[in-house]
């Protein structure tokens, strides 16, 4: 049993570690106003730089350091070139978009460089620990800090006393009025960005270095570490960035202490979740306000939606329903059946990204809710397999909507930070509430699909079930689209203010489509459940919430027959074309940052 | 009289919205020139061309001589153009002797930029008592007054002023009218949108009325101040076009 000295050692160490993310990021957003979704690939990029340098060069660990941020700072401008300087001038979610696009590519290639499988990276230091008290502290642990301590030092110097700290510091406050005193706020962005990324890439390093293994899925959480960490401290905040950093490095290690390593990112998405709703502005946020947020309608891109006659979406459907006699290939139908499910994700999501503007980054949650909640109840409960798919949709719907409403409030960037927590959060609750979900190893035997008693047990019969639904649902969506409904739903994306001056209650409008939303989603996780017999927290992932906002992008925001045809296209295509898997979250990535870049609209154009 | 500022012909799109038509006007060296109009005629988009902040989609803007239609604004400002935007925008987080070294950022002649401090300071005397303060907790009055001595820090040739005194108590609004005038004794020419009209007259040399991104009417300030025609303009009547 370790003490609390060694806890809050370690605690004290992974601030210091998330507090090198946190300040890049805060410096970022300070000058662009971007949450960089990138930034945690910079940090898996730094980890296996070193990794190389340690092993390949026998670099001694100064030299390794200096390699590492010059990596870092190098891919920076790489980022800042294709992430944010083709964006500017677009919503403000559009560059947010494109960096996780760019992060998918970026892990996925390093992935297809070094295999998924983790690597040790071993520090050239002695295990030299020493006692302080009844606890220890090791060299690492020094040089760690020391190098915490050096960074914040030379960046406070850098902004308060050199000439580009200054223009820093001043775009950060007022880009316009910095241009007009002939700052030239492009080269602040590039220094911004190769600070930033070279601060990130160490953290990748020192990370690796402290538990000894490094592996290429470390990005996503390290982005929402860094994410957590600023905005506890007040997004662009530089100095509240290190204290939250160091804050959140406490509350894990003694979360750790006292619950248990499988909890640890649960404190963090807690604590992320709670402050973005009771103190937006962050913890340590001076009286000043934070910038105003862009409005909630994020990524409209305007458009004239492409019309398709009735005729045409009847003749689809008809055709998509002769697939299974024409057709009769298991693998094109179970492909096709993939594509079906994904487009219920789909008409979910452009439902409440879309239409209603709220761009949800977790969107997996309510797969999972749905999944988990039709799996159990017919495996518990025996309830027959319809039922429970229903009662799925409806569990999320009910679920969903209850979990995010606190969030309501938020607005842009805001809110989809919120939303992504809260996928992680229920991913943690599957992970961690055992005796309900299994917890890690997961449900198993889950019954196959089955309606009226009748077993759907051919690829045919499974893929007209999921045809019927994407039907169904997708008419209802479309004719609630046409409404008195869809049209104030819309007015709550376009404009709030003005919607809620004409007596609109946001929030329960939001909360309407959510939840209409929600039961597509849950209906998709529930099925999806019964077609796979075994699920686990790991079965809808943090990657299928970015591949739904793909899709939707895809086909055009809030387009119902735009989702559709995404998912036919994202899922549906690379099967047929056999791509591997591997490429796949790399394409992915690619037509994410396409799209975003030159056709925002999406193919048939946003509604 | 020689010129050092003109717009040739300039049109302007937001989108498809057409906000100048065929905008022409010069601006002379030493003068002080007030560009009059109502809200969206154009007017702060005129102030953004000059200082390459929107770019038009024709016409030709020259400034001392060269061309300079469409250079990006850093460079526009190192040529000489400094600007007190509208509402001021000071760096709020920064001191008041951050903001006005700000003014200079284009600047390399450190010992030069520390005798334009203190020049600047004689004419505002009061901010060299705020000199460590916080820009953004000062009074409006106060604010505007270290905008001015920002623009000045660059040693421009032109300053633009975009309403320089929206927001101000009238005391303050004579006030900040006097230190332009003394600006523009100095040497430096002051090219100034306003919507406050009479006020704007006073003190101009020479004044152009915009409506909905027209010239309707021009001329010497002392021959506008006397002209009908001016407030019908200013205030859109239709008998001015």
């Amino acid at each position: 049993m370790s003490s609390w000295i060694d806890y809050t050692v370690n605690g004290i160490i992974i601030g210091n570690i998330y507090a090198l993310l946190a300040v890049g990021l805060a410096l970022i957003f300070g000058v662009s106003r971007l949450i960089n979704f990138a930034h945690g690939s910079v940090y898996v990029v730094g980890a296996y730089a070193g990794f190389l340098a340690v092993t390949h060069l026998g670099t001694p660990l100064p030299v390794t350091i200096a390699l590492v941020v010059v990596v870092g700072a190098l891919l920076g401008l790489v980022i800042e070139r294709f992430g944010l300087r083709p964006l500017q001038g677009y919503a403000h979610i559009a560059p947010l978009l494109a960096t996780i696009g760019i992060s998918f590519v970026l892990d996925q290639l390093v992935q297809l460089f070094f295999t998924p499988d983790p690597r040790a990276l071993p520090s050239s230091l002695l295990e030299t620990r020493f006692q302080i008290g009844s606890g220890t502290i090791g060299a690492l642990d020094l040089v760690i800090a020391a190098i915490g301590l050096a960074s914040a030092g030379l960046l406070y110097t850098f902004l308060r006393y050199t000439r580009l700290g200054w223009a820093v510091r001043a775009t950060a406050q007022d880009r316009d009025a910095a241009q007009q005193m002939g700052v030239d706020v492009d080269a602040v962005n590039r220094t911004v960005f190769a600070i930033a990324s070279g601060l990130g890439a160490v953290s990748g390093l020192l990370v690796g270095m402290y538990y000894n293994y490094i592996d290429p899925a470390m990005s996503f959480q390290a982005t929402l570490k860094g994410v957590v960490a600023q905005v506890v401290g007040g997004v662009g905040n530089v100095p509240g960035a290190i204290a939250g950093s160091l804050l959140l490095g406490l509350v894990e290690s003694y979360g750790i202490a006292l619950f248990g390593t499988s909890y640890r990112n649960l404190f963090a998405f807690v604590l992320l979740v709670a402050v973005l709703v009771w103190r937006p502005n962050g913890l340590f946020a001076s009286k000043r306000q934070t910038p105003p947020e862009p409005m909630t309608g994020t990524f409209i891109a305007p458009s004239r939606p492409i019309q398709i006659p009735g005729k045409v979406l009847l003749a689809a459907a008809a055709v998509a329903a002769l697939v299974p006699l024409v057709l009769p290939h298991p693998y094109v139908l179970q492909t096709l059946t993939n594509s079906w499910l994904y487009a219920l994700l789909g008409l979910s999501l452009t439902l409440i990204a879309g239409t209603v503007g709220l761009v949800s980054l977790g969107h997996a949650a309510l797969l999972a809710i749905g999944g988990y909640s039709s799996a159990l109840l017919a495996l518990n409960f025996g309830v027959p397999v319809g039922i429970a798919i229903l009662s799925a949709g409806l569990i999320a719907a009910l679920l969903g909507t209850v979990l995010v409403f606190p969030s309501f409030r938020l607005r842009g960037h805001y809110l989809s930070i919120a939303t992504l927590a809260i996928g992680e959060i229920v991913s943690l609750v599957i992970l961690n509430w055992e005796w309900l979900t299994r917890g890690p190893i997961g449900v198993s035997g889950i019954p196959s699909l089955s309606l009226f008693g009748i077993e759907l047990d051919t690829d045919r019969s499974v893929y007209w079930f999921t045809l019927v639904l994407v039907i169904v649902l997708a008419a209802l969506q479309l004719r609630l689209l046409g409404s008195h409904l869809g049209r104030v739903l819309r007015a709550v994306r376009d404009d709030d203010v003005a919607a809620r001056s004409y007596g609109i209650r946001l929030d329960r409008y939001k909360a309407l489509a959510f939840a209409f939303g929600s039961f597509a989603a849950g209906v998709s996780g529930g099925v999806t459940s019964h077609i796979y017999s075994y699920i686990n927290h790991e079965t809808f992932n943090a990657q299928l919430s970015i591949l739904a906002l793909t899709i939707v992008i895809l086909g055009g925001m809030g387009n119902v027959t735009g989702a559709i045809v995404g998912s036919v296209l994202l899922v549906g295509l690379p099967e047929v074309f056999r791509v591997a898997a591997e490429y796949r979250v790399l394409i992915y990535g690619l037509v994410l940052l396409l799209l975003v870049r030159f056709r925002p609209q999406g193919l048939l154009g946003t509604v | 009289m020689t010129e050092l500022l003109s717009l040739e012909n300039i049109n302007t799109f937001y989108g498809p919205v057409q906000v100048h038509f065929d905008l022409s006007l010069t601006v002379g060296r030493g003068h002080i020139v007030c560009l009059l109009g109502g809200n969206a005629s154009g007017k702060s988009t005129t102030m953004k061309i000059i200082l390459g902040l929107v770019k038009p989609q024709s016409g030709i803007v020259r400034f001392d001589g060269q061309p300079a239609t469409g250079l990006p604004t850093p460079q526009i400002v190192r040529r000489g153009v400094g600007s007190v935007p509208e509402a001021r925008r000071l760096f709020g987080d920064m001191s008041v002797r951050e903001n006005l070294l700000m003014g200079a950022f284009v600047r390399k002649d450190q010992k030069a930029i520390a005798e334009d401090l203190d020049r600047v300071l004689g004419l505002f005397p009061k901010l060299a008592e705020r000199l460590a303060q916080r820009a953004g907790t000062l009074s409006g009055g106060e604010q505007q007054m270290v905008a001015m001595a920002r623009a000045l820090m660059g040693r421009p040739k032109l300053i633009c002023m975009d309403e320089p005194t929206m927001g101000l108590s009238p005391l303050w609004v004579d006030r900040v009218l006097d230190l332009i005038a003394a600006i523009n004794k100095e040497g430096v020419t002051v090219f100034m949108v306003e919507q406050n009209a009479s006020l704007a007259l006073e003190i101009a040399h020479h004044a152009y009325v915009l409506q909905t991104g027209r010239i309707v009417l021009q001329g010497p300030a002392s021959q506008l101040r006397a002209d009908p025609r001016i407030r019908d303009a200013y205030l859109g009547g239709q008998e001015a076009a």
